[in-house]
């Protein structure tokens, strides 16, 4: 090894300028590719094909599944399973194909009807084809030589008759074709035949059928594929037989990567992590003594060799050792890159967003990253191609071996399959010519399985698409009982799982008004509680937040809060000893061995009565807490906005502009109720490292309990009132409004600033209240039909008691379903909604046209919602149809790493993206957003806006426009609006959302509910 | 009748319980899976509680009784299943301040962990495998820490090496648990064979392998050592390597890790509470023996003190929580078999119950640990205080050691691994040219094992 590795020249030839800039493209081009997640305790989230967005939808993501080895759809089982289930029509299926082939849809191949007909065909029933071996023993040991297959069409069922017609008017007169002569051989001979039984002829049809396209796939020529080259030196020792390199180094990497990435769970952070990956990964692996796996015997050497080389250098350095051309550097180091692509992105994302994490790492990290991979994974291969002969490396192959090619068996028994769903008889098919075949068995390459399940995936969203579209047309084609004068207004995130509860809020109090904003409610701060120790952005990730805003005590509390924080800083400090020192040697074995036992008790108590003894530690835990009489500092005293006292908060022209643009938006600028509550969400639940994934999204991944607070202060600011009423919204001085948290795991509604209420209110205010409280218990009912282990026949009462059990359940993996099953996003005013039941499936925007002629707001409110209910949607999307590969796969062996994601089990790659658990009940559609506005206003959003007409101009995805006075409907397709005909009559009807929904755990139609 | 000799009736009675309950758990969801019934979630739930809650039940009801009857030493005896001449194979259970110790443990932290597991495994695909294999483990554990002879000892220790393999492995459709499985499955096989190799040895002295045999029939831990000091030596050392294989003290501690590829359930209740341990209850088991020779002694505490220092170190340097958990079980783990070789055998056994409880609800409430982070700097006002990372050339060899893991596994796959499987490979050769000799040319065979 070491004399070879001697022969490495000290850097590659100085690569000339353009080379050094086309590599700095290469590189960046393939670092595109990582995920693009963040630390996990904010999870924002967005398109795991981020990199693809240029294609249009499926090309995206077949390239794609193709760079990442992932799958772009579903299975064909999967859509089969659809189609049997009635979730796909036939209907579906066929407008799919008639789109997708346009005018060659009629068109006849062969004497065998149209393409259109064949397609069909290929879809309805499943066609296999096993490996030469499981094929031979399938046409030899079953009987499918001898029975039609059981999902055979009536066309099918024919073929015996039409045989027996051919057989005897052409086949016992003449000469017997050779071809079929076994078949006669098999049942008799040709003198047998007048005695034939019907399973003769059924029989004797399916073999000449196999013998005669055994022959015709002997005459239609193979297509030819590529051989794959074989660009990273592990495919090459992989490939000729050695083990795989990659299992070492990505051992090695992976807990380097994780020590150099640590925001704190080890108590020695990496030496020399200061100075970056490379110098780091150089210090530990050449400055200390230790021992190394055989196959990284040369890395220290290696090491040493490359020190004081420049990252970008030493990767130019192992593309010139490779010999690899230029042309290929793009696809050999996305490769590298996705070899580990967790941790690389995560690298990415740390060096990036520097400000995200408690301890940065250096600029250009990444680079070094790469660097280093390249040099381990040489040294490991070259090590290991040592020991499968001599030459090593270089001896072994660059490209694959081909893979064999289809059997002619192989291929002729797609065409056995066909023939018994499509009715080809023997007699058609024997007449064809070889130039006949190879036009045939072309026919059926060019719609291979890929695009049968990218139809499949078309129709079952068309399915989808119709429901939604025909719901929203029917019902939306006029005003649903919205009260003239409203008691009270809610406000709420546009969250699809807000969705259930404002319909219950509307069916509890007929005389109630809701509305949806994205739930930072317009005002983006950093904000710090009065027991939190760092500010956090609360604001969609695509904004900057430009205002701090921080909680405090109030006055008269200030002296027990001193204590409190004083007591808790004292906890803090034992809960912090406890926790390091417990695994520790010595402090350790004093601690277990004196207070161990005493762990049974929380052990136990947590484990068997999760909600009693949340409720007791809640109540013991009241001693700690801060007070909750606390006050924000909402107005800024000095410029510029900072984290000092003065230069807290805003100046009332900007809580004016953020009130102003709040109300805007959703439309409230006349009839304002006595009380508004504006309730901001989020997710509380144990045991669960992917939280913040629960939690508001449009609040950056944290509850947005402080900015629905925030908001109501603003709003009820007399002189923000004022300035509001100068500009022509006139709040009434009788209305008040309240902000509150609404949790969506345990279903519970806190309010905050609810004794600023006016005392004469007081009493109708209580009563709004035990509006929204009966709310929260039937919503929490209706989304217990989702969780199997949830009785469906108990009260609103015990399914709120269970909601809250699950939320504080160490054992939970399910707390809630988060968004799950999201697919549609409604822009428009509630009464074109209210009173539909949308099954917690539709993101909800309300925006009212009429205030806004030239679609200003329409173009602002979008701005947020494409990315966020997109971002959600595609998320759900890949983390649904590629399980393991796109999300994180089942979230049992879960390890949390870094403090920055988790690992599968001990060490593995740092999973993105969701777990299976919390996708499972989802339906993987793409996002339906149907805005009642005009086409024209529309078109120019789309086609004038790049940051979200992108992803509608690429299909990522789908529009619909809402006729603003009436049920017309366009649907955007191929670039423009066409007019959108319902096929439905009418909807389903109940008398109240749990009429609807009760006994049931399935995804459920939409339906007009009468209350 | 007078109260203890009611206590003495109803002993042997209550006493089997404990270890028929999850037998019958075993057989029952055992047999299920093999003639292809699946029972539902519901179905398996019941029947593991009402096997944890029988099982917990008997062992308190033996407990108790063994207080009001004021016997120290009960010893139940399931015959002698084999007698040949010179070999008795006995199975005999014993209850004593020891035993009955480790059974309520093990009875209380598996029966928490199967309620946890209960709810975890929702809808998990393996849901009645994993039971399957956590019956199989409770039965192991309960037998191991009953056994009056070494042969019963071999069954439980192996029901619970087997069931943990497994339950590595539990999400074979990755590579990574079945091969890290494979190597807790292979030191497994290696503490496995010292401990048989000590059966033998004791019955080639004494013909049989009761405890008491060695021990003489004090009641634990008063018993003296009853074979002559190169017995004593020679059992002693087998199953100080058993113990070592088995609680992964160095140089095994490679596997402890590893071991994390299961579900988090099983992480708790093996690795940190109960599997660890078991070598370091073995060794309490033959304490007296220990104590007689200066030489087990010796290596005992120098074994434990070992692998104490090297798992603190670890542990200081590991970057996510279940390998953090994992050293910090190790460094106790050590401590405590220190601890025994110093003869303070009370205060291992209470070191090993406590570090057993503790270390249990740390595995479950793993995955809380970002929320725990945040909770933590929320309390103390700030940012948690970044250590000092290691600055000196001997301090950075140290963290060296401790991120590679003391090179333990390195180490075993050069020196022990290779040179095993080099040598198998020439025997291999050496085989086949043989034959190749004998029978003349005829079917060339180039398999090689790598």
């Amino acid at each position: 090894m070491a004399d070879r590795a001697d022969a490495h020249p000290e850097t590659a030839p100085p690569p000339g300028p353009t080379s050094a800039q086309s590599l700095r493209r290469v590189i960046d081009h393939a670092a595109h590719l990582l995920p693009a997640q963040g630390p996990i305790t904010v999870f924002i989230h967005h398109n795991t094909l981020h990199a693809f967005e240029d294609q249009a939808f499926d090309a995206g993501v077949q390239h794609g599944g193709a760079v990442f080895g992932c799958k772009p759809y579903l299975t064909e089982e999967t859509y089969r399973d659809k189609l049997r289930l009635g979730r796909i029509r036939p209907a579906d299926v066929r407008e799919v194909l008639q789109h997708d082939l346009g005018a060659r849809a009629g068109e006849r191949v062969l004497g065998f009807g149209t393409r259109l007909h064949l397609r069909a065909g290929m879809m309805e029933s499943p066609l296999r084809i096993g490996p030469p071996a499981e094929l031979a023993w399938f046409m030899a040991e079953t009987d499918a030589l001898t029975r039609l297959r059981r999902d055979a069409t009536p066309a099918g069922r024919r073929l015996p008759g039409e045989t027996r017609r051919w057989v005897l008017r052409d086949l016992v007169t003449g000469p017997v074709p050779e071809v079929l002569r076994p078949a006669f051989a098999r049942l008799g001979g040709v003198g047998r035949v007048p005695r034939w039984s019907d399973a003769d002829w059924e029989a004797f049809a399916l073999e000449s059928i196999w013998r005669v396209a055994v022959r015709g796939a002997k005459l239609a020529p193979l297509p030819v594929t590529p051989a794959a080259r074989l660009l990273r030196p592990r495919d090459r020792v992989l490939a000729a037989g050695g083990p795989d390199a990659d299992a070492g180094v990505n051992e090695v990497l992976t807990r380097f990567t994780a020590a150099y990435l640590d925001q704190g769970v080890s108590r020695w952070p990496l030496p020399e992590r200061e100075h970056g990956f490379l110098a780091a990964f150089t210090a530990l692996y050449t400055g200390t003594p230790g021992l190394l796996d055989a196959w990284a015997a040369a890395l220290p050497a290696e090491l040493n060799r490359l020190r004081g080389v420049a990252p970008t250098d030493i990767v130019a350095r192992e593309l010139h050792l490779l010999d690899l051309p230029e042309a290929d550097w793009a696809a050999f180091l996305e490769a590298t890159f996705l070899a580990l692509r967790g941790w690389g992105g995560m690298v990415q994302q740390v060096e990036v967003r520097a400000d995200s994490v408690a301890h940065a790492i250096t600029k250009g990290s990444l680079d070094e990253f790469l660097a280093v991979r390249l040099v381990l994974d040489r040294v490991a291969a070259e090590s290991l191609a040592a020991r499968l002969g001599p030459g090593g490396l270089d001896a072994l192959p660059a490209v694959a071996a081909p893979a064999p090619a289809l059997t002619p068996e192989q291929r002729a028994a797609l065409v056995f399959q066909l023939a018994q769903v499509l009715g080809w008889s023997p007699e058609a098919l024997h007449a064809l010519t070889a130039d006949q075949w190879a036009t045939l068995y072309a026919e059926l390459a060019a719609f291979p399985s890929l695009q049968r399940r990218r139809v499949f995936h078309a129709a079952f969203e068309r399915q989808f698409r119709v429901q939604t579209l025909d719901a929203l047309a029917l019902h939306g084609g006029h005003a649903n009982g919205t009260p003239t004068s409203p008691r009270f207004q809610l406000i709420c995130c546009l969250d699809e799982r807000e969705e259930s509860f404002r319909r219950h809020v509307e069916e509890i109090a007929p005389d109630a008004e809701t509305f949806g904003a994205a739930g930072f409610y317009s005002v983006a701060m950093y904000y710090k509680g009065a027991a939190d120790a760092h500010y956090v952005p609360l604001c969609p990730v695509v904004i900057k937040p430009g205002h701090y805003v921080c909680e405090r005590v109030a006055t008269a509390f200030e002296a027990s809060s001193s204590a409190r924080a004083g007591r808790r800083r004292v906890w803090g400090r034992v809960a912090h000893t406890m926790h390091t020192l417990s695994r520790t040697a010595v402090v350790g074995a004093a601690i277990s061995s004196v207070l161990g036992a005493l762990a049974s008790i929380p052990l136990t108590m947590r484990i068997m009565t999760p909600r009693t003894t949340s409720r007791l530690r809640t109540r013991v835990g009241t001693v700690l807490r801060s007070p909750p009489q606390t006050v924000l500092s909402l107005e800024r005293q000095a410029d510029p906005p900072a984290k000092e006292a003065a230069h807290l908060g805003f100046t009332v022209a900007e809580m004016t502009a953020f009130g102003r643009r709040l109300l805007e938006d959703v439309g409230l600028t006349k009839t304002f109720a006595p009380f508004v509550v504006v309730l901001g969400h989020g997710s509380n639940s144990q045991n669960n490292p992917h939280k913040s994934a629960y939690d508001c999204g449009a609040c950056g991944g944290s509850g947005g309990g402080p900015n629905a607070r925030v908001l109501a202060a603003i709003l009820n600011d007399p002189r923000v009132r004022e300035n509001l009423h100068a500009t022509g919204i006139t709040v009434p001085a009788a209305t008040w409004f309240v902000g509150g948290f609404h949790n969506t795991c345990n279903d519970t509604v806190t309010v905050l600033d609810g004794d600023l209420v006016p005392g004469g209110a007081k009493p109708a205010f209580d009563a709004v209240l035990a509006v929204v409280d009966q709310a929260a218990r039937r919503n929490a009912h209706e989304r217990t039909r989702r969780f199997l282990s949830a009785p469906l026949n108990q009260s609103f009462d015990a399914a709120k008691r269970h909601v809250e059990e699950r939320s504080e359940d160490l054992g939970q993996t399910r707390p809630e379903c988060g968004h799950a099953s999201n697919a549609i996003c409604v822009v428009g005013r509630r009464e074109r909604t209210r009173g539909l039941y949308l099954d917690r499936r539709a993101f909800l925007t309300s925006y009212d046209p009429t205030q806004d002629p030239t679609g200003a707001v329409l173009t602002r409110i979008m701005g947020a919602v494409v990315p966020v209910c997109g971002g959600i949607n595609l998320e759900y999307y890949f983390s649904y149809v590629d399980s393991p590969g796109y999300g994180s796969g089942s979230k049992l062996p879960h390890n949390v790493t870094s403090l920055l994601g988790v690992m599968d089990g001990a060490a593995s790659d740092l999973r993105t993206g969701l777990p299976w658990q919390m996708v499972e009940i989802h339906d993987p559609v793409r996002l339906m957003i149907v805005l009642e506005t005009t086409t024209a206003i529309a078109r120019a959003m789309i086609y004038d806006n790049p940051n979200i007409g992108g992803l509608i101009l690429k299909g990522w995805v789908q529009v619909a426009v809402l006729d603003i006075d009436g049920p017309g409907m366009h649907l955007f397709q191929d670039g423009e609006f066409v007019p959108y005909h319902v096929e439905a009559a009418e909807l389903p009807r109940a008398r109240s959302s749990t009429d609807w929904y009760r006994g049931s755990r399935e995804n459920l139609p939409f339906a007009e509910i009468d209350a | 009748m007078t109260d203890p000799d009611l206590c003495a009736a109803l002993l042997p009675v209550v006493g089997v319980v404990p270890v028929l309950a999850p037998f019958a758990l075993v057989l029952v969801l055992g047999v299920a899976s093999l003639v292809g019934v699946r029972p539902s979630e519901a179905a398996i739930n019941a029947l593991v509680r009402a096997a944890m809650l029988v099982g917990f039940g008997a062992s308190v009801g033996v407990f108790a009784l063994m207080q009001a009857g004021g016997s120290r030493h009960v010893v139940l005896d399931a015959g002698a299943w084999v007698v040949v001449p010179d070999y008795v194979f006995d199975v005999k259970f014993v209850y004593d301040r020891l035993s009955t110790a480790m059974l309520l443990l093990s009875y209380l932290l598996c029966g928490i962990v199967g309620k946890f597991a209960s709810r975890y495994m929702h809808r998990e695909g393996g849901y009645n495998r994993f039971f399957t294999l956590y019956a199989l483990f409770v039965l192991g554990m309960v037998t191991a820490s009953l056994a009056g002879t070494i042969e019963t000892l071999f069954s439980g220790w192996e029901l619970v090496g087997l069931s943990s393999a497994l339950l590595v492995a539990f999400f074979h459709e990755r590579p990574a648990p079945s091969v890290n499985a494979l190597r807790v499955w292979v030191v497994y096989r290696v503490s496995d064979a010292a401990l048989l190799l000590a059966a033998v040895v004791m019955h080639h002295r004494a013909s049989r392998g009761d405890f008491d045999q060695l021990l003489s029939a004090q009641p634990w831990p008063e018993g003296v050592c009853n074979v002559p000091q190169v017995d004593a030596l020679v059992i002693g050392g087998l199953l100080i390597l058993a113990a070592a294989g088995k609680s992964a003290l160095v140089p095994f501690s490679g596997w402890l890790p590893r071991a994390m590829e299961g579900p988090t359930p099983s992480s708790a209740v093996f690795y940190g509470a109960m599997s660890v341990h078991l070598g370091a209850y073995l060794l309490l088991r033959v304490a007296p023996l220990i104590e007689c020779s200066p030489v087990l002694t010796g290596v005992v505490i120098a074994l434990g003190l070992t692998t104490a220092v090297f798992a603190a170190l670890a542990a200081r340097v590991q970057t996510d929580i279940k390998s953090a958990l994992s050293f910090a079980s190790l460094t106790q783990v050590g401590l405590i078999v220190a601890e025994i070789g110093v003869g303070w055998d009370y205060f291992a056994l209470t070191h090993l119950i406590g570090h057993a409880c503790l270390r249990t609800l740390q595995f479950v409430r793993a995955p809380s640990l970002l929320r725990d982070y945040r909770d933590l700097e929320n309390n103390l006002g700030g940012a948690l205080p970044a250590p000092d990372g290691p600055a000196s050339p001997l301090s950075r060899a140290l963290y060296r050691l401790a991120i590679d893991r003391g090179f333990l596994d390195t180490a075993l796959n050069t020196y022990v691994v290779s040179p095993v499987v080099r040598a198998l490979q020439a025997c291999d050769r050496l085989e086949l040219r043989t034959t190749a000799a004998v029978n003349g040319p005829s079917s060339p065979r180039t398999v090689e094992v790598e």
